[in-house]
């Protein structure tokens, strides 16, 4: 094994630090105070946590570090604030304070106009037999998409709003188009900047709450949400673009780096699932396609793409798969008692769907160890098998 | 362990393919579960579940796998083809398209399979009458074609659901047992289809 080195850049200070930097909990600080309306500049009204102070500070400059951020972030956004980190990490809303409402503006025009080319009623009569295809296949997955969250299951609005992100983004990304899974990935989005235009709500809901809110909501504002969702899903996107290609080329290479993981890690697990002949493929390609959003439930996933955006580059892809390698190894002493088809059985329908963000937190910080540990050795993972 | 305590005499290892949203989950989830949700959730690769059954006095261990119907999953769904022995073809009556696919899922089939694997037609959904768009002629129809046989169901009201998987692991039961003679079909049972315990070995289905 490699001595452990720090990685270039840090994104985050080690775990256990971490812990000692946020004294009070991400929910008992968040909702002890009145959330600022908009985090930019917004002072706190009431008795804020340090953890407050530091995100109203970084927040409230002319232009946001966002090495600093990140830094910060990196350890759980608390949900007053996600709404305009995540913006901010994406690379979508400019750090610069003066140019943000010009650019989200523009951004929002123009997605608009994406959406007038593609959805008037001229659109429809002159949709290509691939285009209708597309829209079928994305109409077939919206009422499938987080079918236990009221806000993606009942929310008809919400569901025509999806529908025209997901069909948008498939046009204008051709190579890979709408591949499933993608709509999943979209919702985590909704779930937070939903929480912007809810008044006194705190935001990162899916449930009958924040579906009733959605279904309140004006027209233009769940427009500002779709529009923002688009974009950020599109920066997103923009780093994986080949897991969704043709063969999903990314996926395969992050399943090789996973089992190559797994095996320097605990040998005893990986050599029991070879010896039932599991595959990683079998179990792990759901994992890389839909980003573990099949086997978190959604708060536990808003809580660790706090972390994702956080990380410099690669939070999706590398960071993902020692996120994937801490998962698996941290079910080792259950998964080595299982022979072939119970081993395929709790891969499938892992006891981590009830998570909270406090049981995702962990698994964060032991992929962080994990890839200080490897990250530098990263060419002795590539593809040996 | 238990494999070696060997519960049943016979493992059979089915494949459920057709285009996305046909209902093969649903189907699966009936069969396997007796359970049938409105809600359920796009398949994303591949699932499995495990059914044993009784099949004419032969205790079998029936492997089902479910496959994602997107185009972009084919990678990986086809190289589940060629482990599997039999084979679901799902399509959905109040969808035409899915229909159509039928003769693509068959070439797919001919190109990734086993020659000999068994399969069966399903037209499923058969309870939404009033959206039909294949009549249950043109299922049957293109079943001869095959030579096949053909099931319209319904995972919803439990139509024909179990009938359509003990149909083809039947077939499937049967070839294999002619195959090998009753000794034979023991063995064969066990070394192709375990074969994945065996040293480490892959299986050819995955």
């Amino acid at each position: 094994m490699s001595p452990p080195q720090s990685r270039t850049p840090p994104p985050a200070p080690p775990p256990s630090s971490a812990r000692q930097q946020t004294p009070g909990s991400s929910s008992s600080s968040a909702r002890g105070a009145p959330p600022p309306p908009h985090a930019d500049g917004a002072g706190l009204q009431s008795r804020p946590s340090f953890r407050d102070s530091k995100y109203s500070e970084i927040l409230g400059a002319d232009v946001v570090s966002l090495p600093d951020l990140r830094r910060l972030a990196w350890n759980g956004v608390p949900p007053a604030y996600r709404p305009t980190v995540w913006k901010l990490l994406c690379g979508y809303m400019p750090a610069n304070r003066d140019r943000r409402a010009a650019a989200l503006a523009r951004k929002r025009r123009e997605y608009a106009e994406a959406v007038a080319a593609h959805f008037a009623a001229a659109a429809d009569a002159a949709r290509s037999a691939q285009e209708q295809a597309l829209l079928r296949q994305i109409l077939v997955d919206i009422p499938r998409t987080a079918p236990d969250a009221p806000l993606f299951a009942e929310v008809a609005a919400v569901q025509r709003s999806m529908t025209r992100a997901l069909y948008v983004w498939a046009q204008r990304h051709p190579a890979s188009g709408y591949v499933q899974g993608i709509n999943d990935l979209l919702t985590p989005f909704y779930v937070v900047f939903l929480g912007e235009h809810v008044v006194g709500g705190e935001g990162g809901g899916a449930g009958a709450a924040a579906a009733a809110a959605a279904a309140a909501l004006p027209e233009e504002a769940l427009k500002e949400i779709e529009a923002d969702a688009y974009w950020c899903l599109t920066k997103l996107l923009d780093n994986i673009q080949d897991h969704y290609t043709a063969m999903q080329p990314g996926l395969q290479r992050m399943v090789l780096r996973l089992e190559e993981l797994v095996r320097r890690i605990d040998l005893d697990l990986h050599a029991h699932l070879a010896a039932e002949g599991v595959q990683f493929i079998q179990f792990a390609f759901r994992w890389m396609n839909c980003l573990l959003m099949r086997e978190l439930p959604l708060p536990a996933i808003v809580r660790a793409w706090d972390t994702y955006l956080s990380e410099e580059d690669g939070g999706f892809e590398s960071f993902h798969v020692y996120v994937c390698a801490a998962l698996l190894c941290k079910f080792s002493p259950a998964l080595l008692r299982l022979d072939f088809a119970a081993l395929v059985l709790f891969l499938q329908d892992m006891p981590t769907r009830a998570w909270s963000e406090a049981d995702v937190e962990p698994l964060l910080s032991q992929a962080y160890i994990l890839s200080t540990l490897f990250e530098n050795s990263s060419a002795h993972l590539n593809v040996t098998s | 362990m238990a494999r070696h305590e060997s519960p049943f005499d016979m493992q059979i290892k089915l494949l459920m393919i057709g285009d996305s949203g046909v209902g093969k989950t649903c189907l699966l989830l009936r069969y396997a579960s007796d359970h049938f949700s409105q809600t359920f959730i796009t398949t994303i690769g591949i699932d499995f579940k495990i059914k044993n059954i009784e099949l004419d006095t032969k205790r079998v261990k029936l492997q089902i796998w479910d496959t994602a119907g997107q185009e972009r999953f084919r990678t990986i769904t086809t190289s589940y083809f060629r482990g599997a022995q039999g084979i679901l073809l799902v399509y959905d009556v109040t969808d035409k398209k899915s229909f159509q696919s039928i003769r693509n899922w068959v070439a797919q089939i001919q190109q990734h399979a086993d020659v000999h694997v068994n399969k069966i037609l399903i037209g499923n959904k058969c309870d939404i009458d009033n959206e039909r768009e294949v009549s249950t002629e043109e299922g049957a129809q293109l079943a001869a074609e095959y030579g096949i046989q053909f099931f319209e169901t319904s995972a919803k009201n439990d139509i024909n659901v179990e009938k359509g998987f003990i149909t083809v692991a039947r077939e499937v039961k049967n070839r294999l047992m002619a195959d090998g003679g009753s000794q034979g079909a023991r063995t064969q049972g066990n070394v192709a289809l375990s074969a994945p315990a065996k040293g480490g070995k892959k299986s050819s289905c995955c």
